[in-house]
Protein backbone atom coordinates (compact mmCIF):
# COMPACT_ATOMS: atom_id res chain seq x y z
CA UNK A 1 0.00 0.00 0.00
CA UNK A 2 1.28 3.08 -1.04
CA UNK A 3 0.19 6.20 0.53
CA UNK A 4 2.90 9.31 0.21
CA UNK A 5 1.16 10.37 -2.29
CA UNK A 6 -2.33 11.12 -0.92
CA UNK A 7 -0.63 12.48 2.15
CA UNK A 8 0.71 15.38 0.47
CA UNK A 9 -2.30 15.47 -1.86
CA UNK A 10 -4.16 16.79 1.52
CA UNK A 11 -1.16 18.71 2.22
CA UNK A 12 -1.32 20.35 -1.59
CA UNK A 13 -5.47 20.91 -1.51
CA UNK A 14 -5.27 22.30 2.08
CA UNK A 15 -2.51 24.69 0.82
CA UNK A 16 -4.53 25.96 -2.30
CA UNK A 17 -7.73 26.69 0.07
CA UNK A 18 -5.33 28.43 2.65
CA UNK A 19 -4.26 30.69 -1.03
CA UNK A 20 -8.15 31.04 -1.37
CA UNK A 21 -8.09 33.07 2.10
CA UNK A 22 -5.09 35.01 1.54
CA UNK A 23 -7.04 36.08 -1.88
CA UNK A 24 -9.82 36.86 -0.17
CA UNK A 25 -7.89 38.65 3.00
CA UNK A 26 -6.22 40.87 0.46
CA UNK A 27 -9.11 41.11 -2.04
CA UNK A 28 -11.12 42.99 1.16
CA UNK A 29 -7.99 44.61 2.29
CA UNK A 30 -10.26 48.02 1.88
CA UNK A 31 -13.66 46.82 2.71
CA UNK A 32 -14.98 48.43 5.84
CA UNK A 33 -15.70 46.01 8.96
CA UNK A 34 -13.99 43.22 7.41
CA UNK A 35 -12.64 40.27 9.34
CA UNK A 36 -9.34 38.48 8.18
CA UNK A 37 -10.28 34.72 7.82
CA UNK A 38 -7.52 32.03 8.25
CA UNK A 39 -7.54 28.69 8.01
CA UNK A 40 -5.53 25.93 10.16
CA UNK A 41 -4.16 22.77 9.73
CA UNK A 42 -5.09 20.01 11.45
CA UNK A 43 -4.16 16.01 11.64
CA UNK A 44 -6.13 13.73 9.81
CA UNK A 45 -5.42 9.94 10.72
CA UNK A 46 -6.41 7.32 8.60
CA UNK A 47 -6.81 3.34 9.57
CA UNK A 48 -4.18 1.15 7.37
CA UNK A 49 -4.16 -2.38 6.78
CA UNK A 50 -4.33 -4.38 10.40
CA UNK A 51 -0.70 -5.20 11.36
CA UNK A 52 0.29 -1.46 9.54
CA UNK A 53 1.08 2.02 11.05
CA UNK A 54 -1.78 4.04 10.88
CA UNK A 55 -1.27 6.78 8.16
CA UNK A 56 -1.46 11.11 8.96
CA UNK A 57 -2.68 13.68 6.80
CA UNK A 58 -3.11 17.00 6.80
CA UNK A 59 -6.42 18.76 6.61
CA UNK A 60 -7.16 22.42 6.45
CA UNK A 61 -10.11 22.94 7.33
CA UNK A 62 -10.74 24.74 10.73
CA UNK A 63 -12.26 28.42 10.26
CA UNK A 64 -10.35 30.90 12.66
CA UNK A 65 -11.18 34.68 11.81
CA UNK A 66 -9.68 37.19 13.47
CA UNK A 67 -11.12 40.12 16.06
CA UNK A 68 -8.13 42.32 15.99
CA UNK A 69 -9.29 45.83 15.59
CA UNK A 70 -8.88 47.13 12.57
CA UNK A 71 -7.51 50.63 12.32
CA UNK A 72 -9.88 54.18 11.96
CA UNK A 73 -10.64 55.93 9.31
CA UNK A 74 -12.22 59.51 9.76
CA UNK A 75 -14.47 60.01 7.21
CA UNK A 76 -16.75 62.93 9.06
CA UNK A 77 -20.09 61.28 7.76
CA UNK A 78 -22.65 61.99 10.43
CA UNK A 79 -23.94 58.07 10.16
CA UNK A 80 -20.41 56.82 9.86
CA UNK A 81 -19.76 55.14 13.39
CA UNK A 82 -16.66 52.69 14.40
CA UNK A 83 -16.50 50.40 17.48
CA UNK A 84 -13.43 50.49 19.54
CA UNK A 85 -13.22 47.33 20.95
CA UNK A 86 -15.52 44.28 21.31
CA UNK A 87 -18.83 43.70 19.79
CA UNK A 88 -21.15 43.84 16.76
CA UNK A 89 -23.69 46.57 15.38
CA UNK A 90 -27.17 44.04 15.05
CA UNK A 91 -29.06 44.53 11.95
CA UNK A 92 -32.19 42.74 10.84
CA UNK A 93 -31.74 41.24 7.65
CA UNK A 94 -34.68 38.57 5.96
CA UNK A 95 -32.36 35.63 7.10
CA UNK A 96 -32.88 37.12 10.86
CA UNK A 97 -30.82 39.00 12.81
CA UNK A 98 -27.08 39.29 11.58
CA UNK A 99 -23.91 40.74 13.71
CA UNK A 100 -21.95 43.03 11.19
CA UNK A 101 -18.70 45.86 12.30
CA UNK A 102 -19.61 47.67 8.67
CA UNK A 103 -20.89 50.79 10.28
CA UNK A 104 -21.07 53.48 7.42
CA UNK A 105 -25.03 53.86 7.73
CA UNK A 106 -27.56 56.03 6.17
CA UNK A 107 -31.20 56.74 6.79
CA UNK A 108 -33.15 55.40 3.96
CA UNK A 109 -36.25 56.64 2.17
CA UNK A 110 -38.39 56.65 5.09
CA UNK A 111 -35.66 58.22 7.77
CA UNK A 112 -34.35 54.64 9.30
CA UNK A 113 -30.84 54.21 9.56
CA UNK A 114 -29.92 51.43 7.16
CA UNK A 115 -26.56 49.66 6.06
CA UNK A 116 -25.83 50.33 2.06
CA UNK A 117 -27.36 46.87 1.73
CA UNK A 118 -30.80 48.90 2.75
CA UNK A 119 -30.75 46.69 6.15
CA UNK A 120 -32.37 47.97 9.56
CA UNK A 121 -29.99 49.05 12.16
CA UNK A 122 -31.72 48.18 15.49
CA UNK A 123 -31.02 49.78 18.80
CA UNK A 124 -30.73 48.34 22.37
CA UNK A 125 -34.35 46.92 22.55
CA UNK A 126 -34.03 45.64 18.91
CA UNK A 127 -36.34 48.41 16.97
CA UNK A 128 -35.64 50.45 13.84
CA UNK A 129 -33.99 53.51 14.05
CA UNK A 130 -36.08 56.48 12.76
CA UNK A 131 -33.91 60.25 12.00
CA UNK A 132 -36.21 62.93 11.99
CA UNK A 133 -35.79 64.56 8.49
CA UNK A 134 -35.60 68.15 10.17
CA UNK A 135 -33.15 66.91 11.99
CA UNK A 136 -30.19 69.87 11.90
CA UNK A 137 -27.57 67.68 13.40
CA UNK A 138 -27.25 64.27 15.17
CA UNK A 139 -24.83 63.50 17.71
CA UNK A 140 -24.00 59.88 19.07
CA UNK A 141 -22.12 59.38 21.95
CA UNK A 142 -19.56 56.89 22.79
CA UNK A 143 -22.15 54.61 24.82
CA UNK A 144 -24.24 54.62 21.34
CA UNK A 145 -27.28 57.01 22.37
CA UNK A 146 -28.26 59.33 19.60
CA UNK A 147 -29.37 62.93 19.47
CA UNK A 148 -30.80 65.18 17.20
CA UNK A 149 -30.55 68.89 17.88
CA UNK A 150 -29.62 67.74 21.74
CA UNK A 151 -32.92 65.90 21.71
CA UNK A 152 -32.25 62.17 22.55
CA UNK A 153 -33.73 59.62 19.54
CA UNK A 154 -32.41 56.31 20.39
CA UNK A 155 -29.07 54.19 21.73
CA UNK A 156 -27.74 51.67 19.26
CA UNK A 157 -26.66 48.74 20.72
CA UNK A 158 -23.71 46.57 20.63
CA UNK A 159 -23.79 42.73 20.54
CA UNK A 160 -21.91 39.84 20.95
CA UNK A 161 -23.02 36.22 20.15
CA UNK A 162 -23.36 34.19 22.97
CA UNK A 163 -21.46 31.52 21.14
CA UNK A 164 -18.37 33.26 19.85
CA UNK A 165 -17.51 30.08 17.26
CA UNK A 166 -20.60 29.99 15.96
CA UNK A 167 -19.80 32.89 13.78
CA UNK A 168 -20.97 32.46 10.22
CA UNK A 169 -19.20 34.78 7.62
CA UNK A 170 -22.08 35.96 5.14
CA UNK A 171 -21.66 38.49 2.10
CA UNK A 172 -22.18 42.20 2.73
CA UNK A 173 -19.19 42.04 6.26
CA UNK A 174 -22.38 40.11 7.86
CA UNK A 175 -21.93 37.67 10.50
CA UNK A 176 -25.14 34.96 11.63
CA UNK A 177 -25.26 33.31 14.81
CA UNK A 178 -27.10 30.01 15.54
CA UNK A 179 -26.54 30.37 19.49
CA UNK A 180 -28.54 33.96 19.88
CA UNK A 181 -27.12 37.30 21.31
CA UNK A 182 -26.72 39.19 23.99
CA UNK A 183 -26.23 42.80 24.66
CA UNK A 184 -22.39 44.17 25.47
CA UNK A 185 -21.26 47.15 26.87
CA UNK A 186 -17.58 47.12 27.33
CA UNK A 187 -17.08 49.14 23.44
CA UNK A 188 -16.83 52.63 22.46
CA UNK A 189 -18.76 53.94 19.42
CA UNK A 190 -16.99 56.76 17.62
CA UNK A 191 -18.88 59.12 15.20
CA UNK A 192 -17.29 60.25 11.95
CA UNK A 193 -15.02 57.09 11.23
CA UNK A 194 -15.11 53.76 9.92
CA UNK A 195 -13.06 50.58 10.91
CA UNK A 196 -10.94 49.66 8.19
CA UNK A 197 -10.09 46.09 7.47
CA UNK A 198 -7.95 44.56 9.77
CA UNK A 199 -5.92 42.65 7.45
CA UNK A 200 -2.64 43.12 7.53
CA UNK A 201 -1.14 42.80 3.82
CA UNK A 202 2.58 42.54 4.72
CA UNK A 203 1.09 39.46 7.14
CA UNK A 204 -0.92 37.96 4.21
CA UNK A 205 2.21 38.31 1.43
CA UNK A 206 4.39 36.77 3.98
CA UNK A 207 2.30 33.73 4.20
CA UNK A 208 1.04 33.76 0.46
CA UNK A 209 4.75 33.55 -0.28
CA UNK A 210 5.19 30.46 2.14
CA UNK A 211 1.97 28.25 1.03
CA UNK A 212 3.44 29.26 -2.55
CA UNK A 213 7.23 27.36 -1.30
CA UNK A 214 5.38 24.68 0.65
CA UNK A 215 3.38 24.13 -2.74
CA UNK A 216 6.10 24.11 -5.40
CA UNK A 217 7.98 21.44 -2.28
CA UNK A 218 4.97 19.56 -2.65
CA UNK A 219 5.07 19.19 -6.41
CA UNK A 220 8.12 18.37 -6.12
CA UNK A 221 7.60 15.24 -3.41
CA UNK A 222 4.89 13.96 -5.80
CA UNK A 223 7.54 13.83 -8.93
CA UNK A 224 10.00 12.35 -6.73
CA UNK A 225 7.60 9.73 -5.40
CA UNK A 226 6.10 9.33 -9.09
CA UNK A 227 10.01 8.23 -10.04
CA UNK A 228 10.80 6.27 -7.47
CA UNK A 229 7.44 4.23 -8.32
CA UNK A 230 8.83 4.42 -11.69
CA UNK A 231 11.82 3.08 -10.94
CA UNK A 232 10.42 0.27 -8.33
CA UNK A 233 8.03 -1.27 -11.42
CA UNK A 234 11.18 -0.88 -14.31
CA UNK A 235 13.28 -2.85 -12.02
CA UNK A 236 11.18 -5.86 -11.08
CA UNK A 237 9.93 -5.79 -14.37
CA UNK A 238 13.20 -6.37 -15.91
CA UNK B 1 -7.37 27.91 -8.33
CA UNK B 2 -10.16 30.40 -7.22
CA UNK B 3 -7.65 32.66 -5.76
CA UNK B 4 -7.07 33.67 -9.20
CA UNK B 5 -10.54 35.04 -9.44
CA UNK B 6 -11.05 36.35 -5.69
CA UNK B 7 -7.51 38.34 -6.45
CA UNK B 8 -9.20 39.52 -10.36
CA UNK B 9 -12.26 40.59 -8.18
CA UNK B 10 -10.08 42.78 -5.98
CA UNK B 11 -8.08 44.40 -8.40
CA UNK B 12 -11.43 45.46 -10.60
CA UNK B 13 -12.55 47.01 -6.88
CA UNK B 14 -9.37 48.57 -6.17
CA UNK B 15 -10.02 49.95 -9.83
CA UNK B 16 -13.19 51.24 -8.79
CA UNK B 17 -11.77 52.88 -6.19
CA UNK B 18 -9.35 54.77 -8.02
CA UNK B 19 -12.08 56.18 -10.69
CA UNK B 20 -14.06 57.25 -7.82
CA UNK B 21 -10.67 59.35 -6.66
CA UNK B 22 -9.63 60.40 -10.00
CA UNK B 23 -14.16 61.88 -10.32
CA UNK B 24 -13.10 63.61 -6.78
CA UNK B 25 -10.10 65.21 -8.05
CA UNK B 26 -11.61 66.25 -11.65
CA UNK B 27 -14.00 68.15 -9.53
CA UNK B 28 -11.81 70.28 -7.01
CA UNK B 29 -13.25 72.89 -8.04
CA UNK B 30 -16.38 72.64 -9.28
CA UNK B 31 -19.32 74.94 -7.32
CA UNK B 32 -20.82 72.66 -4.83
CA UNK B 33 -19.78 69.17 -5.60
CA UNK B 34 -19.78 66.91 -3.00
CA UNK B 35 -16.50 64.08 -2.76
CA UNK B 36 -17.43 60.53 -3.32
CA UNK B 37 -16.05 57.42 -1.56
CA UNK B 38 -16.48 54.03 -2.95
CA UNK B 39 -17.80 51.39 -0.81
CA UNK B 40 -16.96 47.78 -0.69
CA UNK B 41 -18.18 44.53 0.90
CA UNK B 42 -16.86 40.70 0.56
CA UNK B 43 -18.85 38.49 -1.61
CA UNK B 44 -20.84 34.98 -0.92
CA UNK B 45 -18.87 32.48 1.27
CA UNK B 46 -18.25 29.12 0.32
CA UNK B 47 -19.45 26.19 2.67
CA UNK B 48 -16.60 23.70 2.92
CA UNK B 49 -17.92 22.40 6.14
CA UNK B 50 -20.90 23.63 7.75
CA UNK B 51 -20.39 24.31 11.24
CA UNK B 52 -22.53 21.96 13.47
CA UNK B 53 -21.65 19.54 10.95
CA UNK B 54 -20.89 16.17 12.91
CA UNK B 55 -18.16 14.59 12.40
CA UNK B 56 -18.19 10.96 10.60
CA UNK B 57 -15.60 9.27 12.16
CA UNK B 58 -16.27 9.74 16.17
CA UNK B 59 -19.62 11.37 16.38
CA UNK B 60 -17.83 15.16 17.45
CA UNK B 61 -19.70 18.33 16.43
CA UNK B 62 -17.67 20.65 14.25
CA UNK B 63 -17.54 24.05 16.29
CA UNK B 64 -16.63 26.51 13.24
CA UNK B 65 -16.46 24.26 10.04
CA UNK B 66 -15.16 25.94 7.09
CA UNK B 67 -16.06 28.93 5.03
CA UNK B 68 -14.01 30.49 2.39
CA UNK B 69 -14.71 34.02 0.65
CA UNK B 70 -15.27 34.34 -2.52
CA UNK B 71 -13.29 37.92 -3.35
CA UNK B 72 -14.98 41.51 -2.99
CA UNK B 73 -17.58 43.74 -4.86
CA UNK B 74 -17.64 47.48 -4.88
CA UNK B 75 -20.89 48.39 -2.57
CA UNK B 76 -21.82 51.45 -3.18
CA UNK B 77 -20.22 54.71 -4.21
CA UNK B 78 -21.81 57.45 -1.08
CA UNK B 79 -21.64 60.76 -1.41
CA UNK B 80 -20.07 62.51 1.61
CA UNK B 81 -22.47 65.28 2.66
CA UNK B 82 -20.01 67.61 3.87
CA UNK B 83 -20.35 71.14 3.81
CA UNK B 84 -17.65 73.18 1.23
CA UNK B 85 -16.05 76.40 2.39
CA UNK B 86 -17.77 79.69 1.04
CA UNK B 87 -16.11 81.84 -0.98
CA UNK B 88 -16.67 85.32 -1.49
CA UNK B 89 -17.29 86.15 -4.65
CA UNK B 90 -19.79 89.87 -4.31
CA UNK B 91 -21.75 88.22 -7.18
CA UNK B 92 -25.47 89.54 -6.32
CA UNK B 93 -26.76 86.01 -7.93
CA UNK B 94 -24.54 84.17 -5.98
CA UNK B 95 -26.22 81.77 -3.59
CA UNK B 96 -24.38 79.54 -1.16
CA UNK B 97 -26.58 77.01 1.03
CA UNK B 98 -25.16 77.06 4.68
CA UNK B 99 -27.27 73.74 5.48
CA UNK B 100 -28.72 70.49 3.64
CA UNK B 101 -30.83 72.08 1.62
CA UNK B 102 -30.80 71.94 -2.22
CA UNK B 103 -32.27 74.73 -4.98
CA UNK B 104 -34.88 73.03 -6.88
CA UNK B 105 -34.88 73.22 -11.04
CA UNK B 106 -37.11 73.15 -13.81
CA UNK B 107 -36.18 70.85 -16.17
CA UNK B 108 -37.46 71.25 -20.01
CA UNK B 109 -39.12 67.33 -19.23
CA UNK B 110 -40.85 69.19 -16.46
CA UNK B 111 -39.11 66.85 -14.09
CA UNK B 112 -37.83 68.68 -10.94
CA UNK B 113 -33.89 68.65 -10.27
CA UNK B 114 -32.05 69.44 -7.28
CA UNK B 115 -28.88 71.08 -7.28
CA UNK B 116 -26.41 72.93 -4.56
CA UNK B 117 -24.77 75.20 -7.32
CA UNK B 118 -26.08 78.79 -6.48
CA UNK B 119 -24.27 80.54 -9.62
CA UNK B 120 -27.36 81.67 -10.44
CA UNK B 121 -28.13 84.03 -13.79
CA UNK B 122 -30.63 86.38 -15.14
CA UNK B 123 -31.93 85.71 -18.28
CA UNK B 124 -33.58 87.30 -21.27
CA UNK B 125 -37.00 87.23 -20.00
CA UNK B 126 -35.67 88.26 -16.51
CA UNK B 127 -35.91 84.34 -14.60
CA UNK B 128 -33.60 83.59 -12.30
CA UNK B 129 -31.71 80.65 -13.55
CA UNK B 130 -29.14 78.27 -13.04
CA UNK B 131 -25.68 78.26 -15.40
CA UNK B 132 -27.20 75.47 -17.26
CA UNK B 133 -29.92 77.64 -18.23
CA UNK B 134 -33.23 76.00 -15.93
CA UNK B 135 -35.57 78.20 -13.75
CA UNK B 136 -35.27 78.09 -10.40
CA UNK B 137 -38.95 76.74 -9.20
CA UNK B 138 -40.63 78.56 -7.85
CA UNK B 139 -40.10 81.25 -10.71
CA UNK B 140 -38.67 84.91 -9.65
CA UNK B 141 -38.62 87.40 -12.52
CA UNK B 142 -35.92 90.88 -12.09
CA UNK B 143 -38.11 93.43 -13.83
CA UNK B 144 -35.18 95.11 -16.32
CA UNK B 145 -35.06 98.60 -14.64
CA UNK B 146 -33.74 96.49 -10.59
CA UNK B 147 -30.51 98.10 -9.64
CA UNK B 148 -29.37 95.90 -7.52
CA UNK B 149 -30.71 92.45 -5.55
CA UNK B 150 -30.45 91.46 -2.31
CA UNK B 151 -31.63 88.37 -0.79
CA UNK B 152 -31.60 87.98 2.43
CA UNK B 153 -30.68 84.41 5.04
CA UNK B 154 -34.16 83.60 4.74
CA UNK B 155 -34.55 83.54 0.90
CA UNK B 156 -36.65 86.56 0.67
CA UNK B 157 -35.75 88.52 -3.23
CA UNK B 158 -35.90 91.83 -2.81
CA UNK B 159 -34.83 94.70 -5.59
CA UNK B 160 -34.08 97.93 -5.40
CA UNK B 161 -34.86 100.96 -7.83
CA UNK B 162 -32.79 104.42 -8.93
CA UNK B 163 -36.06 105.85 -8.68
CA UNK B 164 -37.49 104.83 -5.37
CA UNK B 165 -36.42 104.48 -1.48
CA UNK B 166 -38.34 101.18 -0.74
CA UNK B 167 -37.41 97.88 -2.03
CA UNK B 168 -39.53 95.30 -3.83
CA UNK B 169 -40.45 91.57 -2.31
CA UNK B 170 -40.20 90.11 -5.87
CA UNK B 171 -40.49 86.92 -4.61
CA UNK B 172 -39.47 83.97 -2.02
CA UNK B 173 -36.41 81.05 -2.72
CA UNK B 174 -37.04 78.04 -1.10
CA UNK B 175 -34.95 74.88 -0.27
CA UNK B 176 -35.85 71.23 -0.98
CA UNK B 177 -34.72 68.67 1.73
CA UNK B 178 -34.92 64.92 1.28
CA UNK B 179 -34.64 61.95 3.98
CA UNK B 180 -31.71 60.68 2.87
CA UNK B 181 -29.96 63.15 0.57
CA UNK B 182 -27.75 60.43 -0.41
CA UNK B 183 -29.96 58.50 -2.21
CA UNK B 184 -30.57 61.08 -4.78
CA UNK B 185 -29.73 59.75 -8.55
CA UNK B 186 -26.91 62.22 -9.93
CA UNK B 187 -27.33 63.56 -13.46
CA UNK B 188 -24.55 66.11 -14.10
CA UNK B 189 -24.30 69.46 -14.33
CA UNK B 190 -24.24 69.81 -10.46
CA UNK B 191 -27.40 68.21 -10.95
CA UNK B 192 -29.63 65.47 -8.73
CA UNK B 193 -32.90 63.96 -9.21
CA UNK B 194 -35.33 62.15 -6.90
CA UNK B 195 -35.03 58.43 -6.43
CA UNK B 196 -37.19 55.92 -4.65
CA UNK B 197 -33.86 55.76 -1.73
CA UNK B 198 -34.03 59.77 -1.03
CA UNK B 199 -37.36 59.63 -0.32
CA UNK B 200 -39.72 62.58 -1.56
CA UNK B 201 -39.02 66.12 -1.56
CA UNK B 202 -39.35 68.76 1.81
CA UNK B 203 -40.02 71.98 0.75
CA UNK B 204 -39.71 74.54 2.91
CA UNK B 205 -38.58 77.98 3.53
CA UNK B 206 -34.80 78.15 3.77
CA UNK B 207 -33.87 78.52 8.48
CA UNK B 208 -36.71 76.19 8.77
CA UNK B 209 -36.98 72.16 9.27
CA UNK B 210 -32.90 72.10 9.21
CA UNK B 211 -32.75 72.77 5.59
CA UNK B 212 -29.81 75.81 6.02
CA UNK B 213 -29.95 79.49 5.40
CA UNK B 214 -28.87 81.21 2.33
CA UNK B 215 -25.69 83.73 1.76
CA UNK B 216 -25.62 86.09 -0.89
CA UNK B 217 -22.42 86.90 -2.77
CA UNK B 218 -20.88 83.34 -1.68
CA UNK B 219 -20.44 80.21 -3.50
CA UNK B 220 -19.87 76.80 -1.68
CA UNK B 221 -16.48 75.19 -3.04
CA UNK B 222 -15.80 71.77 -3.75
CA UNK B 223 -15.81 69.82 -0.26
CA UNK B 224 -13.21 67.73 -1.90
CA UNK B 225 -9.74 67.24 -0.09
CA UNK B 226 -7.01 66.68 -2.18
CA UNK B 227 -4.32 65.83 0.66
CA UNK B 228 -7.08 62.80 1.57
CA UNK B 229 -7.52 62.30 -2.13
CA UNK B 230 -4.00 61.66 -2.87
CA UNK B 231 -3.43 59.43 0.62
CA UNK B 232 -6.72 57.29 -0.52
CA UNK B 233 -5.42 57.10 -4.66
CA UNK B 234 -1.92 55.67 -3.19
CA UNK B 235 -3.62 53.02 -0.75
CA UNK B 236 -5.92 52.30 -3.54
CA UNK B 237 -2.66 51.99 -6.14
CA UNK B 238 -0.39 49.33 -3.22
CA UNK B 239 -4.05 47.43 -2.87
CA UNK B 240 -3.82 46.81 -6.20
CA UNK B 241 -0.50 45.61 -6.85
CA UNK B 242 -0.83 43.65 -3.62
CA UNK B 243 -3.89 41.50 -5.42
CA UNK B 244 -1.54 41.42 -8.72
CA UNK B 245 1.05 40.04 -6.32
CA UNK B 246 -1.74 37.34 -5.29
CA UNK B 247 -2.62 36.20 -8.67
CA UNK B 248 0.97 35.75 -9.92
CA UNK B 249 1.64 33.39 -6.71
CA UNK B 250 -1.85 31.56 -7.37
CA UNK B 251 -0.18 31.48 -11.16
CA UNK B 252 2.81 29.79 -10.24
CA UNK B 253 1.40 27.68 -7.80
CA UNK B 254 -1.20 26.34 -11.14
CA UNK B 255 2.01 25.82 -12.74
CA UNK B 256 3.55 23.49 -10.35
CA UNK B 257 0.59 21.32 -10.67
CA UNK B 258 0.74 20.97 -14.12
CA UNK B 259 4.09 20.19 -13.66
CA UNK B 260 3.88 17.36 -11.22
CA UNK B 261 4.04 14.94 -14.15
Amino acid sequence: MDSAGYTVLTRLSGLKNELQAIANNVANASTTGFRKEGLIFSEYISALEPGEPSLSMANGDVRHTSDAQGPLTPTGGTFDLAIEGDGFFLIETPQGEALTRAGAFTPNDQGELTTHDGYRLLDNGGAAIFIPPDAKSVAVAADGTMSADGLPLAQIGLYLPTDPNSLNRQDGVRFYTEGGVEPYEGAAILQGYVENSNVNPITEITRMIEVQHAYTMGQKFSEQEDERIRGVISTLGR
Amino acid sequence: MRALKIAATGMSAQQMRVETISQNLANMNTTGYNARRAEFSDLHYQQMARPGTINAADGTVLPTGVQLGLGVRPSSVTVQLAQGSLSQTNGDLDIAIEGKGYFEVALPSGQSAYSRDGTLKRSADGLIVTSEGFALVPNITIPDDARSISINAEGEVYAYFNDRIEPELLGQLTLAGFSNSKGLEAIGSNMFLESPASGPAIVSIPGTDGLGTLRQGYLEDSSVDAVREVTELIEAQRGYELNAKVITAADQMLSATSNIR
